[in-house]
């Protein structure tokens, strides 16, 4: 039980980070990042690279993944998503593009870094024991970084002045231009951090769980569940989200025989979301 | 002139909604534009703002041009735009909406002296600062929504149909409040309204919108009494 809890708590920190990544980009933009996933399994890569290959710090190595995949956001908004947003007159365009982009990142990865399984050493060794249950130092690290980064991202967004923009572009695009805000330059500054969060989240869980150049889908799937669950561009939506992914991820691990826990979890989204399509905490207009 | 739109058109996808609009005004002043739903009124306003791009003329304030410039280095320069509908950020507080409205500002102590003010002005707002802006009344929203303008310190306002929806007793609240402003902060005020004896009362010039088109330009206080105003726009 306490196995469990320790689990879930862990897998929905980082589920979180994930699903928060996805809400800003998706929330400021109205673009459905199809690939958040892919943009993870770069931040994994780039810790893997320097923290793994070359000896770097590990922390660093986090910090290059989180900047690098910022570049990314930043070129993928200011050249691909910037344009296409303007001149398209139906929205199926950007989820195109974005699916494009996804499809991009995968190929170059697989280019570059081959279809191998990657993994690297653990940063921190021990265990600790909780209640009967045990938590791998490994994981503890995962999880208070992530706190870390969800909570810093709250109040960033609540409290700074480009935050406050972003949720005024999230809310209403016209008023916020008349308020003086450049809207291209807080599109990117969103479109970055949300790619960064990726990679963050990419670069922590590459401690826990190996990944290769495919492993973008299935992350990609798991972020979009999280935000079918907890409500499309709401952040309290997003952290529940990904709250509720990780525990019933952590108990059907436990309690299940194999591949059955996602089957099962994608019938409960489907039932779920009959009854309730905009999410737990989705505005009903979207 | 302070402020003047010179022969301004504007096409939306080949549709011509502005057929050249002047309008001009002195600073301290408030001017009005009426006519029906369709005649370019809040046309002209998001085109002084830069919110839709002019395909001639030209439009100058306080001695620059501005047309073409983007929204944000228009909203720098002081004109600032309470938009139809209110827009204002449904689920941010009253305070974190008049934050908004300062966006451009760096000035700490400047901004906390107009929040201030503002409180004076709407003792309402004050009341409600934590709460969600989406929850206040329309009345309530439509002065956080001049607030918020005002947040910016403009020196021209531009106020499109801020008593839409509202109650009587609450138009003639905006409208004081509207003359306040002007007459405290020496604002210049563009009031576009489909009341237009509110909108004719408060203001010294009136240009009347047909079509696209300036028909009619006059003192307001001449206007009242026109005849063709009276028909069309006060109701008899």
């Amino acid at each position: 039980m306490s196995q469990m809890i320790i689990n879930g708590m862990v897998l929905g920190m980082i589920y979180a980070l994930i699903a928060l990544g996805l809400t800003l980009i998706f929330s400021i933009m109205n673009v459905v990042n199809f690939a958040h996933g892919q943009m993870y399994m770069l931040g994994g890569f780039v810790v893997y690279y320097l923290y793994g290959v070359y000896q770097l710090n590990y922390f660093l190595a986090l910090i290059a993944a989180a900047l690098a995949l910022a570049v990314i956001g930043i070129i993928f908004e200011k050249f691909f998503f910037r344009r296409v947003i303007r001149l398209a007159k139906r929205e199926e365009n950007t989820m195109l593009l974005a699916m494009g982009t996804a499809l991009l990142l995968e190929n170059l990865a697989l280019f570059s870094f081959g279809e191998k399984q990657r993994g690297v050493p653990p940063v921190v060794t021990g265990v600790y024991e909780i209640g009967g249950g045990y938590l791998p130092a490994g994981r503890a690290l995962v999880f208070f970084v992530a706190l870390f980064l969800v909570i810093g991202l709250l109040l960033f967004v609540q409290y700074t002045r480009p935050g406050r923009a972003m949720r005024a572009l999230a809310q209403d695009k016209e008023a916020t231009y008349l308020q003086g805000v450049d809207i291209n330059q807080i599109s990117a500054l969103g479109f970055a951090i949300g790619a960064a969060l990726a990679g963050l989240a990419g670069g922590l869980l590459i401690t826990i769980f190996a990944i290769n150049a495919g492993s973008g889908t299935a992350v990609s799937t798991k972020a979009f569940t999280m935000i079918m669950i907890g409500g499309a561009g709401v952040v309290s939506g997003a952290i529940l989200g990904g709250f509720v992914l990780g525990f019933c991820e952590a108990i059907g691990y436990e309690t299940l025989p194999g591949s059955t826990t996602y089957l099962i979890i994608f019938i409960a989204l489907i039932l779920f979301l009959i009854v309730r399509p905009q999410g737990i905490m989705g505005r009903p207009q979207g | 002139m302070y402020f003047e739109a010179r022969n301004i058109r504007v096409l939306y996808d080949r549709v011509i909604a502005l057929r050249g609009v002047s309008i001009a005004l002195e600073q301290g002043e408030i001017v009005t534009l009426i006519g029906a739903n369709g005649a370019g009124k809040t046309t002209t306003l998001r085109a002084i703002t830069g919110l839709t791009k002019i395909s001639s003329g030209e439009i100058w304030f306080n001695g620059r041009r501005i047309d073409g410039l983007p929204p944000q280095k228009i909203v720098a320069l002081g004109i600032s735009m309470v938009p139809e509908g209110r827009h204002i950020f449904p689920y941010m507080n009253v305070k974190d909406n008049l934050l908004m409205g300062a966006y451009l500002r760096k000035d700490k102590k400047g901004i906390m002296e107009d929040l201030e003010k503002i409180y004076a002005r709407f003792p309402r707002l004050k009341e409600r600062l934590r709460q969600q802006a989406g929850s206040l009344s329309g009345g309530e929203q439509q002065m956080l929504a001049i607030s918020r303008a005002l947040m910016a310190r403009p020196r021209l306002l531009l106020l499109d149909e801020p008593s839409l929806g509202l109650a009587p007793m609450m138009v003639r609240e905006i409208a004081r409040a509207i003359l306040a402003i002007n007459k405290e902060e020496n604002v210049s005020v563009i009031l576009v309204e489909q009341n237009s004896r509110m909108a004719l009362k408060i203001s010294s010039k009136g240009y009347v919108l047909e079509n696209g088109q300036i028909a009619l330009e006059d003192a307001s206080r001449n206007l009242i009494y026109n005849d063709h105003v009276r028909r069309l726009y006060l109701g008899g």
